[in-house]
């Protein structure tokens, strides 16, 4: 008697255990509040687009740049000869740029900077090596002696292939980027 | 015996061969490696524009003094007025091409590459097998049903057959299953045993409806551009915080503006197959930029992609990617799953309250070498003598932390 009760409570789990559907909600309103998300529509606003650009000159606080330079080609030269890591080159600060090299460049430029990145399209196979001493690049130099301000131009404009990222990266970060770049273009 | 005339033969095969073609492989290996680190990084080798203009029978058009005098300098080439030069100049928005100081030698030997490029193998496109499994698991307990009822059906009838060959009286079809169901019911035990299962079966039922309320674990919406993270997480190996680059520093982990899929995909225009191009094309759309110009469109009003949401905390509760992330030391997976092999994203944990409170009682936080914990670390050890706190252990627990 209890070993035929025992089987059929386990059929009977089984045969309700086959409900997989989720996603009912009790009360809505405490899961989807009238208050505006990050990404929600905004029915305020004409293109109903909640995420909102800032005004256009806007200063975000601790963020007041300290790299005025422009993303042509004249900007690129001056950016080399004036523009100034103001970041202390210390050992915190490299590793920061080490970890941010790994999210950011080295699918592309590989982990020691030499190319050979984990992206395998054709149009991103043969990347220039930052140890390069061979090419000219259009400072009139090769890879290896380019200066901290052309490393901080290219990441903030974007150069041939590569776009600009200065949308995803602060400028502090990019300054701690450019100090492990600069590491690399050492390497033998 | 043989087998050292057959080796023999094998050798003097390999050496007339590597003498047949070693001249002009040795002759192509500085061509392609020539091109390989020069120009690539803005040319390809079809008709497709990349920075620069594909170099596809490219000294058919210009002659071979033409071309050196453009690579060696560009700039001065331009400035001595040279009608094709300036042309060129003006079709690619006055991007300037570096200068390369080739020997006549390596002239000649990236010449004769750009002449007779290797053919490119076309990749045998992997057809992937229309049959649906998942279909056919549907059907099943329908298709086991309707094959319970034909066979029932049919004993029914050989029943009634016999019978009438005996000579009994014979009954209709739903005449035995009315038969048959009084029967049953005239036994207490079977009543009872078919209350118990009933019960059973329900109350699971309403038990698990019950938990699953606001739950969404594995919800998997169809997105607006079918994005793999598979191919872009898993195979090309794109760290999650290159696109949501803001979970580092704010509550959310950001979904990407077009911008950053276009720091790629000015340049990737192509899918692996007609699909993928056409899931590029959509981002195009949405920026309102012209893929064969490589130019954004002026005037083009910009639409949003609108991604769908998956994971949904309700209002009442608070939650920091960055605190996570940043202070917390933990990978995304912990909490999303294998995106990486994740072709479309589904909901991979369950997010409840409980799922929350488990992980806080169990995780060990990582204190050491954390800058964000070393103080409290210190004070902690000072005060309890020991070396690992959980979760829990510094006020993971408490009401507030998440519900204020």
């Amino acid at each position: 008697m209890i070993n035929k009760l025992i089987a059929i409570l386990f059929l009977s789990i089984i045969i309700s255990a086959c409900n997989n559907q989720s996603g009912y909600e009790y009360m809505p309103n405490m899961y989807r509040s009238p208050s505006l998300e990050t990404y929600s529509t905004n029915t305020y606003f004409k293109d109903s687009i909640n995420a909102r650009l800032p005004v256009e000159g806007t200063i975000a606080r601790n963020y007041l740049s300290t790299f005025y330079f422009d993303g042509d080609l004249e900007g690129y030269l001056q950016s080399g000869k004036f523009a100034k890591n103001p970041l202390e080159i210390n050992e915190k600060n490299l590793k920061e740029g080490e970890a941010l090299y790994g999210m950011f460049c080295a699918h592309c430029h590989g982990p020691e900077g030499n190319g050979g990145g984990s992206i395998g399209h054709p149009i991103y196979s043969n990347i220039p090596h930052y140890n390069d001493k061979k090419q000219i690049r259009r400072t009139g130099k090769t890879m290896s002696e380019l200066k901290a301000g052309h490393i901080f131009h290219s990441i903030t404009y974007g150069v041939n292939a590569m776009g600009p990222h200065s949308s995803q990266l602060s400028e502090d970060e990019r300054w701690k980027l450019v100090m492990h770049v600069q590491k690399l273009q050492k390497l033998e | 015996m043989r087998k050292e005339l057959y080796l023999g033969r094998k050798i003097y095969l390999v050496l007339i061969f590597s003498f047949l073609f070693s001249n002009t492989i040795f002759a192509q290996i500085d061509g392609e490696e020539l091109y390989k680190t020069n120009c690539t990084a803005c040319h390809v080798m079809t008709d497709k524009r990349l920075v620069g203009p594909g170099l596809k029978g490219v000294t058919d058009k210009y002659s071979k003094d033409w071309l050196k005098k453009w690579i060696i300098n560009s700039q001065e080439f331009i400035a001595s007025g040279d009608e094709k030069a300036i042309a060129i100049y003006e079709e690619y928005n006055k991007q300037i091409m570096p200068a390369f100081y080739f020997t006549d030698e390596e002239f000649d030997a990236l010449f004769a590459y750009l002449e007779n490029p290797p053919v490119e193998e076309i990749a045998e496109a992997v057809v992937a097998s229309t049959e649906q499994v998942s279909t056919s698991n549907k059907y099943l307990p329908i298709i086991i049903l309707l094959l319970i009822l034909t066979i029932s059906y049919i004993l029914l009838i050989l029943k009634n057959k016999l019978k009438s060959s005996l000579g009994e009286a014979t009954e209709s079809i739903p005449q035995t299953f009315y038969n048959q169901y009084k029967l049953f019911i005239s036994n207490k035990t079977n009543l009872v045993f078919t209350g118990i299962i009933a019960f059973v079966v329900i109350s699971n039922f309403a038990y698990s409806t019950m938990m699953g309320i606001g739950v969404y674990t594995q919800y998997q919406p169809e997105q607006p551009i079918a994005f793999s993270h598979e191919l872009h997480s898993g195979i090309n190996g794109v760290d999650c915080n290159y696109c949501h680059s803001s979970a580092r520093h704010s509550k959310h982990s950001g979904i990407p503006s077009a911008n950053v899929c276009m720091n790629c995909h000015t340049y990737i225009n192509e899918g692996t197959d007609e699909e993928g191009t056409k899931e590029i094309a959509k981002i195009y759309e949405a920026v309102g930029f012209d893929p064969d110009s490589r130019t954004y469109i002026e005037g083009y009003t910009q639409k949003p992609i609108e991604w769908v949401r998956i994971h949904n905390l309700p209002d009442h509760a608070y939650f920091n990617h960055s605190q996570h992330v940043v202070a917390g030391q933990i990978e995304c997976q912990e909490c999303h799953g294998p995106i990486q092999e994740m072709e479309e994203v589904y909901q991979y944990s369950e997010l409840t309250m409980g799922w929350c409170i488990e992980c806080h009682r169990e995780s060990e936080v990582k204190m050491e070498g954390n800058e964000y914990y070393a103080k409290l670390h210190e004070e902690l050890k000072a005060k309890h003598g020991k070396e690992v706190f959980t979760v829990e252990e510094i006020g993971g627990l408490e009401c507030a932390k998440c519900h204020y």
